[in-house]
Formats: structure tokens, sequence, C-alpha cells
């Protein structure tokens, strides 16, 4: 068991020595979070508005952005002073954009702890009613068995 | 006929009024005066459907007969617009959709109202219901978005017609269908209120509501799918899902609805969960209303910002009006919803129901989050953020992964608990499959771990491999069991294990389509694309894909312009295929363009072209390589068709015969689903 923990382990080195991020990525990257401001309603690197005034230059600085600023969200900050709030279409990761990202974490662990608590709760109070107030006919419960297995409920 | 029309729709307003209010007179007086007034206020529904089928069916009148008093047509309608286009008029603005989703509801009613005799108390009670949606939605149309208004000044000599991006065969089905959905999820809304209202015994109005609900969670899922498919082949932006409000808001119930639908069975088998599917059908129903208000109220940018106008604050109150009038009847009753079972065990199908609620519920506080986010944004800071694909593929699709794990582990639960034996024996070959599917991946070169969206593509290949293993060992070991009791053979024997459940086998091949559109999903991660400004003779290279441009044409015709090119594809330097990607301008529209993509179809890709335009008379092409993506639309095909088997009633009812000598069983081993163990 410990051997095959070791052999798995090895294997998530290996994979993960195996990808390695470059400035392109990075770019194409950063321009999937960053709209055209022309008005077209696309991403900037997709926006396929012929004579656009805005994506070639925003997409010129993109290019200088991601060479000069070694965090993307410092790219995205820039982006955001640049060309507005509603150039970058992914809320920032401070301030009180913060909320957009922690809320829906927040709420399903919270639901999910809920769920378990609630799960512990019943699994106790059906162990502190105990096994006694239930009296158990084999031939029935043998009967109830057989029912469950074929109605498959 | 437009005064009839009008005449209508205020004579529906009246006659669900009086459905209503009698309605209400009649629940409360039992006597048997309550009983007659009950039964005229269920005539008086059944009628509202006749009243405002006659005002749905005077608007399309107008649209054919060129009817350009009215602003409505004027607005959305032209001479030479195409006759199922006209049909369509009905539903391609905001008056006309208002009218249609009464016109839908009203049809609901009436085959509800036809059919009372299922439970008359029950059926009374949820028509009541109905007819109070009915009233609000016939006030929308009758004094804030009447279709049947006039338009000032002399009649013009045509329309502006119909918005180009709309004439295109699936639009006459996507918005129906959508409505269906929307409009569907009040019927199991109102039967919950009812039996919650009346304290209804026993889980009846659970078995009546379940092919309704079903039948209304396939409307909406084709519906969305429709609208998806239709981004895809007609805005050409090379994807069919962008995260935009409008389509959040139709995914919204569709993920509540699916959570119900899962957890009903909970309180069908256990009666557990009552107060949660109590809840979950609410916030199905107002979650419907909340899509509505979000396309119709213009509290958020969407591009489909065609139907936006004033009308949200009506939604705001009705929202508000419903979810009072729930909250308030859930407090009086909620000592009738005390569940009759609890939890044995955290491994166990009830657990795995319920997690899978959990999880669905945590991707429709994301999506909501996310969708709502910009107007919280606003009102604490004084402007709009925009909050677009990015934010939600980084939310949902962990959330999605872990939905996909469920519904592998899920079925292989028992029911109570699952002894960690039957664990090992019924989760050792879909579980090495799938790792030996990913160490595959890996060796085949791809890279799971130089992207996360490589990560994303392989981890869901390898849990749809889970899922995909674990289907197939129900469908085989639960057929081996019966070939074994039939004497036949496999086949014959899964198709009798079928008919014997035909809505959980159904599930399975609901789950199964759901499993090939994560597939279809996945392939995005290896999305490529070129772009380059050509003339004729010029190759545009993208992947394994030349294509070189043989002709640029300009074409004039009465309805629009056009420009388009022919392209000759060679794949690894053989003749592959010819595109004929074109650029509309519809001239009745003002010139307003349109794509028309040229997209090669296969099991593997599509090669998906566009006309972006024309730069010193040269066309700019944009080729893309979608990976995949056909088995999007293949799953939602698999999913309509498991979701039709689920509906079919089941060939053999089961019997036990009661005298019959039965062996001690092994509780641990073989309280297990059919074909689970052995």
């Amino acid at each position: 068991m410990k051997r095959l923990g070791e052999i798995l382990l090895l294997c998530c080195a290996l994979v993960l020595l195996m990808g390695a991020d470059s400035q392109d990525a990075r770019f194409e990257q950063l321009g999937s979070k960053i709209m055209c401001t022309c008005s077209c309603a696309q991403m900037l690197l997709k926006c396929n508005h012929v004579g656009c005034p805005n994506s070639a230059q925003m997409i010129q600085q993109l290019h200088q952005q991601v060479n000069s600023q070694p965090n993307d969200e410092q790219v995205l900050q820039w982006f955001r002073e640049q060309w507005g709030v509603t150039a970058v279409v992914e809320p920032a990761t401070h301030g009180f954009e913060l909320i957009a990202w922690l809320l829906p974490p927040i709420v399903g662990f919270s639901c999910l702890g809920l769920l378990v608590f609630i799960v512990l709760t019943w699994r106790k109070r059906a162990i502190a009613a105990g096994p006694a107030n239930v009296v158990l006919d084999p031939h029935m419960e043998a009967l109830r068995a057989r029912a469950r297995q074929e109605t498959e409920i | 006929m437009p005064l009839l029309g009008s005449f209508c729709l205020l004579f529906a307003l009246a006659l669900s009024a009086y459905c209503f209010v009698v309605g209400i007179v009649g629940a409360v007086r039992k006597d048997f005066v309550g009983y007659r007034m009950a039964e005229t206020a269920r005539r008086a529904g059944m009628a509202t459907f006749a009243a405002v089928t006659l005002a749905a069916f005077a608007l399309v009148w107008a649209a054919f007969a060129n009817d350009f008093s009215l602003s409505y047509i004027l607005h959305h309608s032209n001479r030479s617009l195409a006759a199922p286009y006209k049909f369509a008029v009905l539903w391609s603005g905001q008056e006309g959709s208002l009218l249609f989703w009464s016109w839908l509801l009203a049809t609901y009613g009436f085959v509800l109202r036809w059919r009372h005799k299922v439970d008359q108390r029950l059926v009374a009670i949820t028509s009541m219901v109905l007819a109070g949606i009915q009233v609000f939605f016939l006030l929308l149309c009758n004094f804030v978005a009447n279709p049947f208004g006039v338009e000032p000044g002399p009649i013009a000599l045509d329309g502006a017609g119909l918005n180009p991006l709309l004439q295109y065969p699936e639009m006459v089905i996507h918005p129906p269908m959508l409505y269906l959905g929307y409009v569907g999820f009040s019927l199991p809304f109102a039967f919950a209120l009812a039996a919650l209202i009346m304290r209804y015994p026993g889980e009846k109005w659970i078995h009546i509501t379940r092919r309704w609900t079903m039948v209304t969670w396939l409307f909406l899922s084709v519906g969305i799918s429709l609208g998806a498919h239709w981004a895809y082949a007609v805005l050409g932006w090379g994807g069919y899902w962008g995260w935009d409000p409008v389509e959040n808001a139709s995914l919204l119930p569709w993920i509540t609805g699916t959570a119900f639908l899962h957890s009903v069975m909970m309180q069908e088998k256990r009666g557990m969960m009552k107060m949660w599917n109590i809840w979950l059908i609410f916030t199905t129903f107002m979650l419907a209303i909340l899509g509505t208000m979000l396309t119709r109220g213009g509290a958020v940018s969407s591009v489909h910002a065609f139907a936006q106008s004033a009308i949200g604050a009506w939604f705001y109150w009705f929202l508000g009006i419903v979810f009072v009038v729930c909250l308030t009847f859930f407090i009086i009753n909620r000592d009738h919803l005390a569940s009759e079972n609890q939890l044995e065990s955290l491994v166990s199908r009830e657990s795995s129901f319920m997690f899978n609620n959990l999880v669905l519920l945590a991707a429709m506080f994301a999506v909501l989050c996310g969708t709502l986010f910009p107007i919280l944004s606003e009102a604490v800071r004084g402007y709009k953020i925009t909050v677009g694909g990015p934010f939600f593929n980084k939310v949902v699709i962990p959330i999605g992964l872990f939905l996909i794990f469920l519904t592998a582990v899920g079925p292989l639960l028992a029911w109570g608990s699952t002894s960690w034996g039957s664990i090992k024996r019924n989760f050792a070959i879909p579980f090495f499959s799938s790792v030996a599917l990913g160490v595959g991946l890996i060796a085949f070169g791809m890279r799971p771990f130089s992207d996360m969206s490589h990560f994303y593509a392989w981890s869901t290949f390898v849990l749809c491999t889970l899922v995909i293993a674990t289907i197939t060992s129900e469908f085989i070991r639960g057929g081996l069991v019966l070939r074994g009791k039939m004497n036949t053979n496999l086949l014959f024997a899964i198709f009798h294990l079928m008919r014997r459940n035909m809505r959980r086998y159904g599930g399975y091949v609901v789950h199964f389509g759901m499993i090939l559109f994560f597939i279809g999903v996945a392939g995005q991660a290896f999305n490529q694309e070129k772009e380059l400004e050509m003339g004729i003779g010029d190759k545009l290279q993208v992947g394994h894909y030349t294509l070189t441009l043989t002709a640029d044409n300009h074409d004039d015709t009465p309805v629009y312009e056009s420009q388009a090119t022919i392209l000759d594809v060679q794949k690894d330097g053989r003749y592959y295929t010819t595109l004929y990607p074109e650029r509309r301008a519809y001239k009745a529209s003002g010139g307003q363009p349109l794509t028309v993509v040229a997209n090669h179809i296969s099991l593997q890709e599509d090669l998906y072209v566009i006309y972006e335009g024309q730069n010193e008379g040269r066309p700019i092409i944009k080729a893309f390589i979608n990976p995949l993506v056909v088995w999007v639309w293949i799953g939602v095909i698999v999913v309509v068709f498991g979701t039709g088997l689920a509906l079919v009633p089941n060939a053999v009812r089961v019997t036990v015969a009661v005298p019959a000598a039965v062996p001690a069983i092994d509780n641990q081993q073989d309280m297990q689903p059919a074909g689970v163990g052995k």
C-alpha cells in the first residue's frame, strides 16, 4: 500500500513537471478576460468587428503589459484603470469585488457543513432511539428485504 | 380582428380574476355552496383558455394580414417575411411573448382543469393558484404591454421586419420550448402550494406532478439547447454558451428543477426531505419568474436586449408577493412537512441525493451570484462591473466536476446504508477503467497540468469514463440477474429490465446523455482559431486544414445584400470539403449584418468558418477548429430520448406473494439496488 502511494506521488510529480506556462499562453488567457470596448460585446481576442477603433490598440497594450507585468491581476487592474471597470469581465480579487469570489464557496461550504451536521444529528438520534423500540419479525424482515430487492426501492 | 383580440384579453382577465377570487371562496367554504362555486371557478378557468387563444390567434392573424396599424406588428413584421416567421412574430417581442406566456399558462391550466377528477379538491386549489399567476400576466398584457396597441399617425406601408438574427428555423422553436419550460414549472409549483395550503396527506401530489415536472424539465432542456445551437450556428463567434445573464437566467430554474427531480425520489420512497422539496419547487418557480424579469426588466446588460423595458418593477412586486405567500403558508403548515424517516448512513443512496442537491444548489447560487453581482456592485459602488465567462468557468466547472463524480457514485449506493464490501465490489471496474483512461490520455500526449483548461478537460474525461462504466455495469449486472431468471439472452434481459423500471433506467440514459454533453464541452479546451485577410488563391492554415480562397462574390436580393466566398479545404494535403461562409446585410432592418457560418461537422471536430468582413475589398476569413462539439448536440438528443423513456409507464408491476417461503437474507450484502453486488 505504501509502495503504491509512493508510485502515485511520483506519477503526480512527473505529470506536474510536464507543463510549463509560456508568455503566449498568458497573453491568450488574459485576452479572454478582457472585453473589447468598441461595444461589440465580444472578448478582446474574439472581436471580429472590421475596422474596430479599439481592439488593435488594446491588443498591443496587452502584449506590452504581459511583457512588463509579472502578475496577471496587475495587468487586469491596469486595463480597468485605462479602459474602465467594464473592460475586464472578471471581478477583481481585492476590495468589494472580492465578495463575488468569496460568496459561492462560503455559501457552498456552509451548506455542506449544515448537511453534515443534519446527517450526524439524525444518526445520533437513530442510535439514541436504539433498536429496542423496534420489534423485528425475521419472516417479515425477509419479506421486506425481498420486496425492496424486487421493487428496487 | 385586433379589436376582438383586445376584447378577448380583457375578458380573459375578468375570467381568470373570477377563477381566482371565487376559487378562494370555494376553497374556504367546504359546504355544497363552496363546491358549486369552485366548479364555476373551474369552468371560468377553462373559458380563460378560449379567450386567450382567441387573442393570440388575433395577433397572428394581424401578422399574416400585415396590419401595420398595430404598433407590435409594425415593429416585428414586414410584408416579405416568410410565413413561419410571421407565426413566430407572436413571441419575438415583449408584448407578444407575454401574451404567448399567458396562452401557454392558460393551456396548462385548461388541461389541469379538464382532468380535475384526479383529485377534485387538490385540483380546485391548484387551479386557484394558477389563476392567480394568470391574473398577473393578463394584467401585464392588458395594461402594461398590450400587443394590440395602435401606432399613432398614418398607417405605414411596410413594417420594420423581424430581427434577422431571429430569422432562423431554430428560432421558431427555441422560444416556445423555453416558455413551455418556464411556464410549465407553474404547475408543480401550484400543486406544491395547494398541497401545503390544504395540508394534503401523503405524496400523491408528487405522483400527479412527476410527469408534468419531467415534461417541463425536458422542454426547458430542449429550449436551452436550441438557444445554444442557435448561438453557435448564427452568431458566428465560434461558441455556444457565453454566460450571458439571460442564458444564465434560463439555466437557474433548470438547475433547481434538476435537483427537484432527484430529491423528490427521497420523498416518494422514504418520506424524507419534504420541506426541502417544497422550497425547491417554490424556488424553481421564482427563478423562472426572475429569469423572465432579467430578460424583460433591463436590470442586467444582455445580448437579449431586444425585449427590455421598464416592466421589471411589476415582476419585482409579483416575485415579492409569491415569496410572502409561500413563506406564510410554510410557516403555518410546516409541521405537516415533518420527515417520516431519517438518514441512516453517510454512504447511502439518500446521502448521495442530498449531496447531489447540495452541489446543484451550489451551482445555482454561483450562477445567480455572478449574474446579479453587477446589480449589487452598482447599488454599493455606483458602477456596474462586468461578470463574464472567466468568472463562471472558474466557479462553476469545479462544481460541475464534483457533480459528475456524484453521478457516477450515486447509482451504486444502496438505500439505507452501503457496506464497504459492496463499495469495493461495485467500484473496482469503473475506478480502474477511469484511471486507465486518465493514464492513457497522458501517454497519448495530453498535458493536464500545462493549463487549467486542459486539467479540467482531462478530469472531465476521467470522471465521464467513471460514469459510463458505472451506468454500463448497472445495466449489465441487472441484465445478468434477469437473464438467469428468464432464460434469455443478455440484450433482451436488459430490455426487460428497463421495461420493469422505466423511470430508473430512463434516468440512467439521461445521465449518459449528460456525460456525452460534458465530453463535448470539455473539447473546448483544445479549440484553435486563425484569422486572415485573403485574396483569391491565398491559403489559411489552421490545425491540419488548409483553406484556399477560390471566389469572392457579391449578391443583391430583394431581402438582403450578401458577400460570400468559396473556400476549398484540404486536410493533411487531401481534398476534404468546400465551404461557403457568407455575410448578409438585411435591407428591412437598416442593413443589420448577419453571419452565415460555414461549418463542416465531424464526430472528432467542427471546422467552423466565418466571413468577418472586408478590408479594402479583401475578405477577412476566420477559421475555428472546435473539437468534440457535435457530442454536445448528440448528448442533448440522448437526454431527450432518456427523458422520453423515463416517462413511459413500467410494463411489469412487481408483486410479492406474501406466503412465499423466503430464505434468510444477509442485509449487508443483498439489500442493494437490483443488479448491484453479486
